[in-house]
This record gives C-alpha cells, structure tokens and sequence, in this order.
C-alpha cells in the first residue's frame, strides 16, 4: 500500500523554512522573512466544499447557517461560507478546525479542483486594484464578502475577511489549472508591494485576529 | 464600446464578464400542432430591433446566472426595462 501525496498548485519558487505533512498535503508553516509587507499564503490544502440544493434554508454545513443573500459570507469557529447564488454555496474549512466532513448528498468536496491563496496586508486592495477591476472598497459591501468575478481575467471567487488597515486580507480561489500562471501574475504585481510567501501559521494568526 | 450590464446577483460589472445569450424570444412553443417552420422561425429568426430589446446573457466569469436585461441596440447602453419585467 503506497501513500497518496496530494501536490499543491501554487508553488512559489521559495522553500519554506518549515513545513508540516497533514493529510497527505505538505503544508509550508513559515518561510524565512516573510516581511511586513504584503503576504500571499498558499491554502490549497484548506478543506473546501460546495454545497448546493433548491433550499438552502435549512442547511447547515459545520453547524454554522449559510447567509441567505447572495454575495454575503460569514466567519465562524473557523468555517466560513459564502452564499454564491440562490441555490449554492461555497463552503472553507480553515486550519484549526476538525471537524467531520458533512456526508449531505447536496456536498461535494472541491479542494483538489481550485487553487487557494490568502493575501494580506494593508496595501491588498491597491494590490488588487492592478489585478482586477472589481471594486473591494465599495462602501455598501462590509468584510466578510464574496465576489465572484476575473482576476488576472480568470474567474475567480473572492472573499475579502477583512477591510481594516494592517488586518485587510482577502481569500482567492480559482481552477487548479490555472495555477502556475496565476502565482506567477500575481507575484510579479506584487513586486511593488513587497509581496513576499508566508506560511500557514502567519494566515492563522491574522484570521485568530479578525 | 464600454458596456456594462447588471447581473442580478453580482450588481453592475464589466461587459466583458458576460456572453451574449441572444433576443428574448419568449417560452418555448408548445409542441403540440408545432410545424416544423414555426420551429424554424422561433429557433433562427431574430427581430434585430435598433433600439430596446429584451435579451438574455449569461455570467461566465462570475456568478453562473443566466438573465434578461434590456438594452438600447443603437447606444449599446442598458436600459431600465418596463415594470411588468420586475
């Protein structure tokens, strides 16, 4: 019997400085000068799931009710949905919690279909501002909030966990194949920023802080 | 041309988010006494109104909705539909 190893999407050219085998992914912790500027952390291997049925009234994946406007997201013990439209809903299952999969026959698990990064830092949103021409500081549209829309002109989905300062953060998923070419754009926008890889311990930290 | 177009889901976005769904032509005929040419006509035949059409586009890069607007051919700008459309 061999092991299954799951390989990420996102690599971003940098060894971490310690990483963690969990499920099967290998996880990168820290990385050496992770910086204060801006920071991309790669979750591909953050549980994701979609959850979709014509009522989605009374579904609770995780324990944790699904909000019932398109476009709103909620953020709690560790599991965050966003409502996508009137019979969907994405489903993340952030590092820290453990709790069983739900077996619903209307969840599907998608984490090996997408790739995940989280990037943070006060200058996000002039970031994404060359990335993508949605609009993340429009005032009506308070953290947590899903966009589904291009970035880099992939669609993607969006979810920005937070608008405040030096705690303005953002979650970013798209097609796993889309992967390479992705980070890659992205790292190059974020030259100016001073966009450097941090490890999962550091995107931990900063969602413990919201 | 700029265009935006207002999904109903996602709020007003980029044109380019969108694909062209075609004319809003109404429900589908009932099959019953359907002839083949009226089929013909509902399937291929457009009315390529200069002016305002009521026409479908879908959300491709965004939120998967498929939905009517309408929109002035001639200025390639939406426009406020009728109230019986809300």
């Amino acid at each position: 019997m061999v092991d299954i190893k799951r390989v990420s999407p996102v690599s971003f050219g940098k060894s971490p400085k310690r990483t963690e085998v969990r499920d099967n992914w290998t996880i990168a912790m820290e990385y050496d000068s992770e910086g204060q500027g801006l920071s991309i952390v790669d979750l591909s291997h953050v549980t994701r799931l979609d959850v979709q049925t014509g009522d989605l009234s009374g579904v609770t994946p995780f324990g944790v009710a699904i909000p019932e406007v398109p476009g709103q997201s909620v953020l709690k013990d560790g599991i965050l949905i966003n409502r996508m439209n009137g019979i969907q809903a994405s489903v993340f299952q952030l590092p820290g919690n453990g709790a069983d999969l739900p077996t619903d026959v209307f969840v599907t698990e998608t984490t090996e279909n997408t790739l995940c990064v989280a990037i943070m830092g006060k200058d996000v949103f002039s970031f994404m501002e060359k990335v993508s021409n949605l609009d993340f500081m429009d005032p009506k549209m308070t953290a947590p909030f899903l966009f589904q829309g291009p970035c880099c002109h992939v669609p993607c989905q969006i979810i920005t966990l937070s608008k405040d300062g030096d705690k303005a953060g953002l979650i970013l998923t798209c097609s796993r194949g889309y992967g390479k070419d992705m980070i890659h754009s992205l790292l190059d926008a974020g030259v100016e920023f001073n966009m450097k890889p941090a490890g999962e311990e550091k995107f931990s930290a900063w969602v413990a802080s919201l | 041309m700029a265009l935006t177009i207002t999904c109903p889901i996602c709020g007003k976005r980029n044109g380019y988010e969108f694909r062209y769904g075609g004319e809003d032509k109404g429900p589908r005929p009932e099959e019953a006494g359907l002839t083949p040419e009226a089929w013909c006509d509902y399937v291929h035949m457009n009315k390529c109104v200069a002016g305002v059409q009521k026409e479908w586009w879908f959300h491709k890069d965004g939120c998967g909705s498929w939905f009517t607007i309408h929109r002035d051919t001639t200025t390639n700008l939406e426009v406020k539909g009728p109230e019986a459309d809300k």
